[in-house]
């Protein structure tokens, strides 16, 4: 859906961005990842023009952006960022409408609009609506402004740093909402992060990129099984790694025929989370809600398949 | 008037040659003190009671104001002191401003050469440095003139003067008055006053205070008459002579000769006293000066 | 438990009430003799000493908000009355040509207990509605002391008695000229403002220049441009015919002009440079064009910045107009000057009492669109 072909940007004869080429397909999440200044916020904000390239084209379903006029574009892409930038002399309602209303909705469509989006978010419209962004806490800003970035219903939306804001208690519900919500919408995804916890848990397809180059683009269980370069191992670091390819799988994909003792797990309970409540309780299997067991064994075998 | 405001002066050197404005109006200003009031607007209500299309500009500003204004045209006309040609034509020397006749004829044959500027008829009142004494004083010792005086004075009479420093001090001032008409004051027959403030000086010979019954004024001052004081006549002609004139650009006249005719008679009438009682009018009184001129030429006729 | 600042009312206010309430004087420009309130008119011993009570009753620090600032109010609608009263008691015995006009006591009782209002009303902490009532209040109470005939004999109304439309005239050219100004320099410094907001480089040197015009004595400036507008006036052909003249209201005006354009343009500036960056990241990615941008969202955010600079301007330029009254420009000045010399400080209070009243008028109602606009934007 969105293809990026050999993108650089220069500054001051030193390139932020190094021909990068990727494409993301449609309903799909893509994260760029990297440490601070390895390019990936410069990479995002090429794709809707903040920074014009200094070389290679963004192909959005085939065409390139560059022949559409720059606020058209925009306005047909969203965009959430770090600190929500939520107009503070605007309420709730107000800030969501700003696309839509740049775009001619009429006042009927675009309060339907603001209405379906608060629900979705969980934020009841008649309470929130005409609060003002000092009156929301950390975590109701940044759904606000995820909201606002989706109401013109765009096809892309790009994200820089949406959950940096947030303590880490509510950022993990944060993380679940988007994935929840981005099902739900099928809209593709471009999430910059320097979380590489984050990056698995989000990522379809995740990108690695150091000084301006991206060192892998592939799925998480692959970046974590088999990094590409000494780098990307490093991030993905040796000894967080296999719970991390543990989290991306859910315990219903391993469930077997048996009895367990003690408290049941949910079926989406991830592996990485089984296996906790395993050592936690002392246990070696686990009951499954729904029926059938997951067994400490199975837990290993799953987490060694991971050749090295 | 021989008081000069300095913070405007003399930038008037970068100026204009003075292509005469496009105005249908004759634009008719003053100074800013009490006798501009008076004086300008008797020339606003005379024009404008013969028919000419007038405007009213009065009031503008202190000396330097005016003649930066009427040499660039963009007043036509106000009432001017023939003294201060000494002070346009850098002929502070000469003696020649002593004489009223004489300097009226200086400044009016300068203006018209340099500036195309047209002095009209004086009226015959002397604003400039004088002494007055006290009404009762100077009745009671036959005094009218600075000669007597002097002579009373010398010969042993009670005098008290109050004054500001820079009339005791200044040459032309009092040490002049002192050496023509002979007497001297000694410092306890001197009471001084730090600024030129007139008032301040009539009003304590007004009421006498510390035994003050002579003080420095202008010759026209307004509060001379309702203060009860005599200003004593400088006979031997110490100071300059600073009458008050209309003064217009050449042109205007020109389009119009018959603002000679209408404001000589006026001018003729504004002797010493005359010009005392109205300017005391508007500076005791309070009346506007507006009204004060509109009374008295309504009263001596020259309004129709 | 005193209360201090009620006890420096209570100081300003006691000697105010031992100093002479008014000036009597023979004619307008005569010295006069001081009287006390105790002394001016029947009753003014009883007024003398409530009003004393009063403010040494203030100093208990128990006493609510609410009531210093009905005691304040009292107490300045009490001492103007009694101004207007001795006034006319002390007019009755006297001739046509004598004054009575307002002096050190009145001043410093008025002082003190404005004081004590607004001390009052800063520890009310009342809402944005309350504080336009109160203003509201107040002009209507003031005026309709003005207007009545109670202050009638008091020199200075005296002397606006005589020169009711000329007053009137000037009031407006004033106006004209404080609001002309302001409205001159909002149409060139806020575009000015924007333009070296967007381009860093131009700051320096554009503020550098607005400085430097800053620092020019008011005096010195009428002082250039009068033969400098003179001479346009002169030699531009059709310059005159739009207004350009050395004297008047263009060379008081063009100095006011002058004079705004700094506060305005940097006020401009720190405005928009305080719009979060998040907001202007979002904004822009969001597909707004820099118009928009602009108008919808950064200016309104800059509101606060630049009430505070146009608050600034106004109130500068209102005291500052007075000085075009030496040059013909009109305005309160023209009173104040034409009283200084004629050595009638009456008519010089004529002139600078409006003058002082209009710059507080205007700083209260500025501050407050200021704190309006505070509230709206809710900048974090």
């Amino acid at each position: 859906m969105i293809e990026l072909r050999g993108l650089t940007r220069i500054y001051d004869g030193v390139p932020a961005v190094d021909d990068v080429s990727l494409a993301v397909g449609t309903g799909e999440i893509a994260t760029l990842v990297g440490t601070s200044g390895s390019g990936k916020t410069t990479l995002l904000r090429m794709v809707n023009r903040l920074v014009v390239p200094s070389a290679g084209t963004v192909l959005i379903d085939g065409v390139d952006t560059a022949t559409i006029p720059v606020h058209q574009l925009r306005r047909r892409i969203g965009y959430a960022i770090q600190g929500d930038g939520l107009f503070p002399h605007r309420s709730v309602a107000q800030n969501i409408a700003t696309v839509p209303r740049l775009l001619g909705w009429p006042k009927a469509k675009v309060d339907a609009r603001i209405d379906e989006l608060l629900d979705l978010f969980q934020m009841e419209p008649a309470r929130f609506r005409d609060r003002m962004p000092h009156q929301l806490s950390g975590g109701q800003a940044q759904r606000v402004g995820v909201a606002r970035a989706l109401a013109a219903r765009p096809d892309l939306l790009l994200m820089d740093e949406p959950f940096g804001a947030l303590d880490s208690v509510i950022r993990a519900k944060a993380q679940a909402d988007l994935r929840d919500i981005q099902q739900r919408l099928g809209a593709t995804i471009i999430l910059v992060t320097h979380d590489i916890e984050e990056a698995v848990r989000l990522g379809d397809r995740l990108a690695v990129m150091d000084r301006g180059r991206i060192l892998q683009y592939d799925r998480p269980a692959r970046i974590l099984t088999a990094p590409a370069t000494p780098f990307v191992r490093e991030l993905v670091g040796t000894g967080e790694r296999v719970y991390r390819l543990l989290s991306l799988t859910a315990v219903a994909d391993i469930v077997t025929e048996g009895e367990a003792q003690g408290s049941p797990i949910g079926p989406q309970t991830t592996l990485r989370d089984a296996l906790a409540e395993c050592l936690w309780s002392g246990r070696d299997a686990l009951p499954v809600e729904g029926g059938g067991i997951v067994t400490l064994a199975a837990l290993r075998a799953h987490a060694s398949q991971a050749p090295e | 008037m021989p008081r000069f405001p300095s913070l405007l002066a003399a930038a008037a050197s970068l100026l204009m040659l003075s292509t005469p404005v496009l105005a249908q109006d004759i634009v008719v200003s003053s100074k800013i003190d009490t006798e501009g009031g008076l004086l300008g607007n008797m020339i606003l209500l005379a024009l404008r009671d013969a028919g000419l299309p007038v405007q009213d500009k009065l009031q503008l500003g202190g000396t330097p104001i005016m003649r930066d204004a009427i040499t660039a045209g963009q007043i036509d006309i106000y009432p001017e002191y023939t003294a201060n040609g000494a002070f346009f034509f850098n002929e502070g020397d000469s003696d020649v401003w002593k004489d009223a006749a004489k300097g009226y004829a200086r400044v009016a044959e300068l203006d018209k050469a340099q500036n195309d500027i047209v002095w009209l008829d004086p009226a015959p009142a002397n604003n400039t440095w004088a002494i007055a004494l006290r009404q009762d004083v100077a009745t009671e010792n036959g005094l009218s003139t600075m000669s007597q005086l002097g002579e009373w004075i010398a010969g042993g009479g009670k005098v008290k003067l109050a004054a500001s420093t820079e009339f005791v001090t200044s040459p032309a001032a009092l040490p002049a008055f002192q050496q023509t008409y002979g007497f001297t004051l000694k410092p306890d027959q001197l009471v001084q006053l730090s600024g030129g403030d007139t008032a301040a000086t009539i009003a304590a010979a007004a009421q006498q205070t510390s035994g003050v019954n002579a003080a420095m004024v202008y010759g026209t001052d307004g509060a001379i008459a309702e203060a009860g004081l005599l200003v004593m006549e400088d006979d031997k002609a110490v100071q300059p002579v600073y009458e008050p004139a209309p003064i217009v650009r050449a042109k205007i006249l020109a389009d119009h000769p018959e603002i000679k005719e209408i404001l000589a008679p006026i001018f003729a009438t504004l002797n010493l006293q005359t010009l005392q009682s109205l300017n005391g009018r508007i500076q005791v009184g309070g009346e506007p000066a507006a009204a004060v001129a509109q009374d008295y030429l309504t009263e001596a006729g020259f309004l129709h | 438990m005193v209360s201090r600042p009620a006890l420096l009312f209570a100081a300003l206010g006691i000697s105010g009430l031992l100093l002479p309430l008014v000036q009597f004087k023979a004619n307008r420009i005569a010295a006069g003799d001081g009287i006390n309130l105790a002394a001016a008119f029947a009753g003014g011993a009883a007024v003398t000493a409530l009003l004393g009570v009063a403010l040494l009753a203030a100093c208990h620090a128990r006493w609510p908000a609410w009531l210093r600032l009905a005691m304040a109010v009292l107490g300045m609608a009490a001492i103007t009355l009694s101004l207007g009263f001795a006034a006319r008691e002390l007019s009755a015995e006297a001739g046509k040509l004598a004054r009575v006009a307002p002096a050190s006591g009145f001043w410093l009782v008025l002082t003190a207990f404005a004081l004590m209002l607004a001390d009052a009303i800063t520890r009310l902490r009342l809402s944005m509605p309350a504080r336009w009532l109160l203003l509201g209040a107040a002009i209507l109470l003031v005026a309709a002391l003005l207007g009545s005939s109670i202050l009638d004999q008091v020199s200075v109304k005296r002397e606006f008695a005589v020169r009711r439309e000329p007053f009137l005239h000037e009031a407006r050219t004033h106006l004209l000229l404080a609001f002309g100004s302001l409205g001159l320099a909002l149409l060139a410094g806020l575009p000015l403002g924007v333009a070296i907001f967007q381009r860093p480089e131009w700051r320096g040197p554009v503020l550098a220049v607005l400085n430097i015009l800053q620092t020019i004595p008011s005096l010195a400036l009428f002082g250039i441009l009068i033969p400098l507008l003179g001479w346009v006036a002169a030699t531009l052909p059709g310059a005159t015919r739009l207004g350009v003249s050395g004297i008047g209201i263009f060379p008081a005006m063009t100095a006011l002009f002058l004079y705004s354009l700094l506060p305005i343009v940097s006020n401009t500036v720190a405005g928009l440079a305080a719009v979060p960056g998040p907001v202007r990241e979002a904004g822009t990615g969001l597909g707004m064009t820099r118009g928009q941008m602009l108008f919808q969202v950064q200016v309104p955010l800059a509101m606060p910045a630049l009430l505070a600079g146009m608050r600034i301007v106004l109130v500068q330029n209102i005291g500052l107009a007075v000085i075009a009254g030496l040059i013909g420009g009109g305005g309160f000045g023209t009173f104040v000057f034409q009283g200084l010399n004629q050595t009638a400080m009456d008519l010089v209070l004529l002139g600078a009492l409006p003058t002082i009243a209009l710059a507080l008028l205007a700083g209260i109602v500025m501050d407050l669109l200021v704190d309006l606009s505070r509230e709206k934007g809710r900048m974090p």
